[in-house]
């Protein structure tokens, strides 16, 4: 994920509003992805590791790979985070 | 926030940054296809870096276009005493980026240039020039 100090996070209820101060972008997340960001942290995990460490945090109902690379993906679109 | 906790019971730090840290296994649903979970919103004076390099400002605007520039940026009668002739040419995006940071205007002296930084330090939404300027404001990088 981005640098955590180019980025101003703010919960609102719902949503997660996080404001990435170098594009001056502001992004409005919902449930999965703040997890899915917090998860991965600055270092960054594998598809497969990041699977094992949601699982092994949450409660994960409807896990599906298919639909995890999916909300990433969108993470990936959004420039918050970027691919190895 | 590279940590391995094992326990899902511990409230992870990467969690804590968020402030999605709970104490127990929460839910988490991944959501169907097509569910967009992500929104980003850019901010309307966002100019893409070549615009940026590329926008100009006129000093002054063509509304008033041969009128003087004085030393604090207002703009007055041709031939005032003290103040400075309309720019040769509108002036890039980056050339007053420098010149807001410390720099100079291209062809211009210190106080002509000291001028022309206060006139478009006043400009004024609807003048021209002013969303070029607006945008040099934006944080990027």
């Amino acid at each position: 994920m981005a640098r955590a100090e180019s980025l101003r996070i703010v919960h609102l209820d719902a949503f997660t509003a996080i404001y990435h101060r170098a594009s001056g972008i502001t992004h409005l997340l919902a449930s999965p992805a703040p997890e899915i960001l917090a998860t991965l942290g600055e270092a960054g995990l594998s598809r497969a590791d990041l699977a094992a460490k949601l699982a092994a945090q949450y409660d994960m109902a409807d896990f599906d790979a298919a639909a995890l690379a999916e909300r990433l993906d969108e993470l990936v679109v959004s420039g918050l985070v970027a691919t190895a | 926030m590279s940590d391995e906790t094992p326990e899902p019971a511990e409230k992870a730090p990467s969690e804590e940054t968020l402030g999605t840290g709970a104490t127990r296994r929460r839910a988490l649903m991944l959501g169907a296809a097509g569910a967009a979970a992500v929104v980003s919103i850019r901010p309307a004076l966002a100019q893409t870096n070549a615009s940026l390099l590329t926008c100009e400002i006129p000093v002054p605007d063509p509304g008033r276009a041969g009128k003087y520039v004085a030393a604090d940026g207002s703009v007055v009668a041709p031939g005032t005493s003290g103040a400075f002739a309309p720019a040769g040419r509108p002036f890039k995006g980056f050339e007053v980026k420098q010149a807001l940071g410390g720099g100079q205007l291209p062809g211009t002296t210190y106080e002509q240039n000291q001028a022309y930084v206060n006139y478009i330090r006043k400009l004024q939404h609807g003048t021209s020039g002013f969303t070029c300027f607006a945008s040099l404001q934006m944080p990027r990088g």
